[in-house]
């Protein structure tokens, strides 16, 4: 399987803070990337930059073998995204929200519909958006990313603000989608326990450092290695946590 | 094209779309019924009846306009960034420059249309009201131009303006405040005050003649084309963080 997005050395710095320090990537065609870590640990910034949102300070990334600015439009053709929050006029309805990205994407009108269809929001689909509850907002912002079957998809934390019926359903969305239409997801967490039941690779990140990164069969095999019990990942996650934390303190002492 | 449509899409429900014509609306109802009410002391003035037609009325005019311009242009971004709608755009393939010329396109319109609705009600006034073949309609249609032209510096700013300000709160700020230092510099003769453009706004509504100063004619089309590449050169090269 080949790698459709490639980070290389990707470094994003502000100040003297490193928000994002040397990390490089693979993710792999049609499989679903879980980018795991807590908050803080530069997951958005890493996504941010994939989507032009903000400059690498250093590095670079291909995605489909196309580099950022210089195709900067072609890029976006091919990505879904939806990160940190929802984003939407508030002055308009959500089948409206839909309608400027599908005429963006020029998407068939029947694309609105259908993404209303696929995130459960069809029946509120004709109310305000900034009447919406925050978990309509977020299925919005879900169906925005979804909308036109894009090949990739980058999606920043999308359960959050769900009940826990609306995760599961969300959760089993996403992991029906590469079957469905053979596309590729990138999708953050920093609960290792929801990553684990939908992402085939794994990166996990801490303070900008990406400290691991494989298929989660190979995390599990570790896991036994080191003496965790292979269905018990959380565990092992924080320890690498931990460890990364303490090995920190320790360097800031000397 | 499609960026166009798309932003008179998003303008639904925002209040822009309806914003300028209703002070075109209340512009010429305002005209209208000023000189319905002060006929005779505005005819009595020692100044030609086409002279009393245009200058005495543009003053709350140009006002109602200012106002109408500085909220026209900060409803127009406050909508993309209410919702962190922008943040979406930039995640589109979309190129984010056309936002800021097809908001500037639109608001060009309903300004053009504003003064227009505004002018058509002085026709009639000098229709009916003036004396006898003292109404020159050519007069009224340069006059009007020139009104236009100098509108625009203040529509290219306040549009620059509220693209780079997320809060509402700064853009209104800055409008008001150009409005009250375009209310005190017009008076004087000091040619680098034209460098503001409320400054070149207000200028007509002082005047109490019907000379149109080229000086500020071509300084408002230079302002208008610097603010509007400007704002159009930040949309297009700044990212979202």
């Amino acid at each position: 399987m080949t790698d459709i997005i490639i980070t290389q050395h990707l470094t994003k710095s502000y100040k003297n803070f490193k928000a994002v320090d040397d990390i490089t990537l693979h993710i792999r065609k049609g499989s679903i990337y879980g980018f795991l870590g807590p908050n803080g640990a530069g997951k958005s910034t890493t996504m941010k930059m994939l989507l032009g949102l903000t400059a690498p300070t250093k590095g670079n990334f291909m995605i489909d073998n196309m580099t950022f600015p210089a195709d900067r439009v072609n890029i976006l053709k091919k990505i879904g995204s939806f990160i940190e929050s929802p984003s939407f006029y508030p002055n308009l309805t959500g089948r409206e929200n839909l309608d400027i990205i599908r005429r963006i994407l020029e998407l068939p009108a029947s694309s609105v519909d259908e993404a209303l269809d696929l995130v459960g929001l069809s029946e509120f689909g004709n109310r305000l958006a900034k009447k919406y509850s925050l978990g309509m907002k977020q299925r919005l912002g879900l169906a925005s990313a979804l909308i036109g079957e894009p090949p990739i998809l980058i999606l920043d934390e999308p359960t959050n603000g769900l009940d826990p019926s609306g995760i599961h359903e969300i959760r089993n969305l996403i992991k029906s989608l590469p079957k469905r239409y053979d596309c590729t997801i990138l999708i953050s967490s920093h609960m290792l326990s929801e990553i684990e039941l939908i992402a085939d690779d794994i990166g996990i990140l801490n303070h900008g450092k990406l400290l691991y990164e494989g298929s989660l069969e190979d995390l599990r095999n570790s896991a036994r290695k080191a003496g965790f019990e292979a269905d018990n990942l959380e565990e092992m996650f924080l320890t690498m946590i931990d460890k990364d934390n303490a090995l920190r303190k320790q360097r800031a002492k000397l | 094209m499609k960026s166009f449509k798309v932003e008179l899409k998003k303008c639904k429900r925002s209040g822009v779309l309806e914003l300028l014509p209703m002070i075109g609306i209340l512009g010429a109802l305002y005209a209208l019924a000023n000189f319905i009410i002060r006929k005779n002391t505005l005819l009595n003035l020692p100044l030609p009846p086409m002279v009393v037609l245009l200058t005495q009325i543009y003053g709350m005019i140009m006002v109602l306009n200012m106002f109408g311009i500085i909220v026209a242009t900060t409803l127009t971004y406050n909508i993309e960034f209410r919702g962190n709608a922008i943040k979406k755009i930039y995640m589109l393939p979309f190129k984010t420059s056309s936002v800021f010329s097809s908001k500037f396109l639109i608001l060009f319109v309903l300004l053009a249309l504003c003064i227009v609705l505004q002018n058509s009600a002085l026709a009639i006034i000098g229709n009916i009201y003036l004396p006898t073949g003292t109404f020159e309609l050519s007069t009224l249609l340069k006059y009007t131009g020139y009104i236009f032209i100098t509108s625009l510096p203040v529509l290219s700013f306040m549009l620059l303006i509220s693209s780079r300000c997320e809060n509402i709160w700064y853009s209104l700020g800055i409008g008001v405040a150009g409005f009250f230092s375009g209310m005190a510099m017009a008076l004087s003769d000091t040619s680098i005050f034209l460098m503001n453009p409320f400054v070149l706004m207000t200028k007509p509504a002082v005047a109490s003649n019907l000379n149109m100063d080229m000086n500020v004619i071509i300084i408002a089309l230079i302002e208008t084309v610097i603010f509007y590449v400007i704002g159009w050169a930040i949309s297009k090269n700044r990212h979202y963080e």
